[in-house]
């Protein structure tokens, strides 16, 4: 109702025209092992790394890690490891005891190791939060330097939701104590194959 | 090179040392230096306190008193920082404008202007630098810590060449002290409370003597070591440069 | 009360003082050592402060483009021009859905509107599910802190908190322990509720899209479970374009917390089918702060709460001193162009030093507003009569040399010959803890003159 008269004082009181900057991305280059930079900064951040050479060890590997796993949702081939099949229409609330689910990955940030998913990757939104751990799986070519080449990557794409996930969930909102575990998926596993 | 000897009006009242070392270092500096009397204050207090539109005769009173120096220096950070940055409620005229640009901190001038670090001071003891923030972050005498830039420091450079003299490095290597002019009067509790912490750091950095660029922060921090009795001696820089042995 | 009253009543428990000012220290320290980590920091800085004062400059245009490519997307955009129409947009929204149990995660605008109560009143629970802001809302407190709301509570507050609601063991504030049950009790609210409401930390104009960063996971469980998902923002939110997101996303959690990045950075653009995505855009002031020459840069803030942690003096008066809503040095330049009287002591609650404007990741000049609104406070508000005085006759006396050689003197002699009890009775405040100086002889003129007759 008020959107007439708030664009019309905006109108009236913003400064005059200033230039929108270029750019330039020289500034924040860097020649670093992405893969070892990605690995330190994920750890940083309360991740757990495991690199594969094979992805096919993939599922051996998960079933180490987490041995005791029941409810377990795949939404990649990458992995055989699902129990539970999930679709678009099912009401998100059922996730509520799911003990892991695996995600793939769509790209990593090195400096601050953050993944980026979306919505095709994990098809029920509140996946990758109401889950009790989650497991993402990159490809180790996916990692890019930093946030700028990020958005360059993922600027053609049907947007609907997408999440940089960077570490568990985490709070230090009592005496600044860093606990993990506060209401999104309490561990984060990332494999980069 | 003409210089126009500025001394704040809180140094000529209370810490005539500090105006006399300035002018002694400056001479033996080889610098001709002119003390035009009948200066009396920069304007800062009143600017600082919200009254800045009063302060504008003591503004113009500044510009007549140095107008016809090639240098204006003072040993003040925060005075020669008002200068520059708050002379602009005056109308800018020729005067006004060259005032401004040629208004230097004693230390700034003595490595910028003059090129010069080794001053021939000799003094033997441990010393801490106070920061004070109107040089650090408003005339940039230093690298901040907020900011990523390489590390520089204007009264680091000169007191390293000082004879004898062992620099400390505080935890908090640029924290406020609390004084900030009528502040100190007006929130009484956090001003003495910062200048409590700020001398904490000096002592647990094993620091004798505390010395900076402005006096008014120095004027504050003493006032609490004297009252609190503490092992510590206030001085300032320019004393520092011009003592020998 | 003013800045300095509230002030001095926090510093009475020196130890707590010292608590809370190591606390933000803490986390000073880490955003240096994250940001020293990113090559071209101060660039992305000026990047960041040169996007906002473009967006400023356009900001009709962006709102435009926002609200066209949203409703694109399938998402409803409301516009408020204050608070009580912001609360009642987002009641109207709740009503039509028959919602009574609301989950939200932070968002200082909801504060700043008092949405809560307003919600409480029309009989809606309103659970605050950032842990931190749960536990002020339990303690009947408004957030001391933008992004820690309860940094000013230590462990066993919250611990007796806690028992006392969630019927928690007592467990000597074990933050564990605490941070478990909270997850419990949270998210039983997340299942049950019926709409959930977020904050909005970017809005992208050109994808329509925003962007919502937490480190608990709080705004996903709730916007991704509720039907309905209501996301309020100020105006001045807008970025141009999605690759700005690079800039802002790279400054945002390093400066707030040394993170690199939040653990999510979630980028809504369009609504699940069946559910619902609103956003409610809300002036409340800020048109008039963008009209204001000297101080519109402050609509650049992204609330990363750094001007706070680096703040000699919100570290050691706490957040609730400045009774605003955004405290700290960003609140006392944005809390007087709302109410210059109410907020009239905050510009003053600095010592001008600066370090704010030079953690700023968008590059406020905090400190340079904080002394322009002092000169329209003291125009505009009426000041202690002794104060303005003394200040005014000072003004007078400094633009005299001859007067202020006779004053100068007859100062220091006063200093000198004033007995102590006097000069440090209870009305100066400068010598309650702090010695004057000492007077010595000639002050500087007279040893200049007398120096310049013996050469």
């Amino acid at each position: 109702m008020s959107r007439e008269s708030i664009l019309n004082a905006v109108k009236k009181n913003k400064p005059d025209g200033l230039p929108l900057p270029e750019i330039n991305l020289d500034f924040f280059d860097e020649d670093i092992n992405l893969v070892e930079t990605f690995v330190e900064n994920l750890k940083f951040v309360g991740g757990r790394a495991v690199q594969l050479d094979n992805e096919a060890l993939l599922d051996e590997e998960i079933k180490k890690l987490y041995p005791n796993a029941s409810k377990i949702v795949s939404t990649t081939k990458l992995s055989q490891l699902g129990t539970i099949a999930i679709s678009k229409e099912i009401d998100p609330h059922t996730l509520e005891d799911i003990n892991l689910a695996i995600i793939k990955g769509e790209l990593a940030v090195a400096e601050n190791g953050a993944i980026w998913v979306t919505e095709n990757d994990f098809i029920v939104r509140a996946l990758p939060f109401i889950t009790n751990d989650l497991i993402l799986v990159i490809s180790k070519n996916d990692i890019y330097l930093h946030m700028h080449q990020v958005f360059e990557a993922i600027s053609k794409r049907d947007r609907t939701f997408g999440v940089f996930i960077s570490g568990p969930s985490k709070t230090a909102d009592i005496e600044q104590c860093l606990v993990v575990g506060a209401h999104g998926a309490i561990s984060l596993t990332v494999f980069i194959v | 090179m003409k210089v126009g000897l500025f001394i704040p009006c809180y140094i000529n009242q209370l810490y005539p040392q500090v105006g006399i070392a300035t002018l002694e270092l400056l001479e033996k500096l080889g610098v001709e230096v002119v003390y035009p009397m009948g200066q009396t204050c920069c304007g800062q207090p009143l600017g600082n306190s919200g009254y800045e539109d009063d302060s504008k005769g003591i503004c113009q009173l500044f510009v007549e008193n140095f107008k016809e120096f090639d240098y204006i220096v003072g040993p003040s950070g925060s005075c020669v920082y008002h200068v520059k940055k708050h002379f602009d409620i005056l109308e800018q005229t020729d005067d006004v404008k060259r005032v401004r640009k040629n208004t230097y901190e004693l230390c700034q001038f003595i490595y910028e202007v003059l090129g010069k670090t080794d001053l021939g001071a000799s003094f033997p003891h441990k010393v801490g630098i106070h920061k004070s923030c109107h040089g650090l972050r408003g005339l940039r005498l230093g690298s901040c810590s907020e900011r990523m830039d390489a590390h520089y420091s204007t009264e680091e450079n000169l007191l390293k060449e000082v004879k004898g003299l062992e620099l400390k490095t505080l935890n908090r290597v640029d924290e406020c002290c609390g004084f900030g002019g009528t502040f100190s009067v007006f929130e009484e509790a956090i001003s003495v409370k910062m200048g409590k912490d700020r001398i904490q750091d000096h002592l647990d950095s094993d620091v004798e003597v505390v010395t900076g660029a402005d006096h008014s922060c120095l004027m504050h921090l003493e006032g609490l070591i004297n009252r609190n009795k503490q092992p510590l001696k206030v001085m300032h820089i320019a004393e520092i440069l011009n003592s020998s042995i | 009360m003013a800045h300095a009253d509230e002030a001095a009543i926090f510093n009475k428990d020196e130890e707590k003082v010292d608590w809370h000012d190591k606390a933000l220290w803490f986390v000073r320290q880490k955003r240096d050592k994250s940001a020293h980590k990113v090559k071209g920091w101060e660039e992305l800085r000026n990047y960041a402060s040169a996007i906002k004062a473009n967006v400023l400059s356009n900001l009709d245009t962006y709102l435009l483009q926002f609200e066209e490519n949203a409703q694109k997307n399938g998402v409803t955009v409301h516009w408020a021009a204050n608070a009580e129409e912001h609360n009642k947009i987002v009641h109207g929204i709740l009503q039509k859905h028959n919602a009574k149990k609301i989950v939200k995660s932070k968002s200082m605008l909801t504060e700043e509107c008092h949405l809560n109560p307003y919600l409480e009143k029309h009989d809606i629970e309103v659970i605050d599910t950032d842990l931190g802001e749960r536990i002020v809302q339990l303690a009947q407190e408004p957030p001391s802190h933008i992004v820690l709301p309860a940094i000013h509570k230590k462990k066993e507050e919250v611990d007796v908190l806690f028992q006392e609601h969630l019927g928690t063991k007592p467990c000597d504030g074990d933050p564990q322990y605490l941070t478990a049950e909270a997850r419990k009790h949270l998210r039983s609210k997340f299942l049950k509720a019926d709409a959930a409401i977020t904050g909005v930390n970017f809005a992208v104009a050109d994808t329509g899209g925003f962007v919502v960063c937490t480190n608990e996971g709080n705004a996903d469980m709730g916007a991704h479970l509720a039907k309905v998902h209501i996301a309020c923002m100020g105006m001045e939110k807008l970025i141009p374009q999605e690759k700005h997101l690079g800039i802002f996303l790279r400054l945002l959690a390093r400066s707030a917390t040394g993170q690199p990045i939040t653990t999510y950075s979630s980028y809504f653009n369009k609504p699940e089918p069946d559910k619902e995505m609103h956003i409610v855009i809300v002036d409340n002031g800020r048109t008039e702060q963008l009209s204001r020459e000297d101080f519109r840069a402050s609509l650049h803030c992204i609330r990363c709460g750094a001007c706070m942690n680096t703040c000699p003096i919100y570290r050691r008066s706490g957040g609730h001193s400045y009774k605003a809503t955004i405290p700290g040095p960003i609140g006392s330049i944005l809390s007087p162009g709302i109410d210059l009287k109410k907020h009239s002591s905050l510009p003053f609650a600095s010592t001008l030093c600066g370090s704010c404007s030079d953690v700023c990741p968008v590059k406020i000049n905090i400190h340079e507003q904080l002394y322009k609104w002092r000169q329209v406070i003291v125009k505009e508000v009426p000041q202690p009569i002794v104060k303005k005085n003394v200040l005014k006759m000072a003004g007078n006396v400094l633009a005299n040399s001859k007067i202020y050689g006779f004053v100068g003197k007859s100062s220091r002699f006063m200093l000198k010959h004033t007995p102590r009890f006097m000069v440090y009775s209870k009305l100066n405040a400068w010598g309650k803890a702090r010695d004057l100086p000492e007077v010595k002889g000639d002050n500087f003129d007279e040893w200049y003159k007398k120096r310049k007759k013996n050469e």
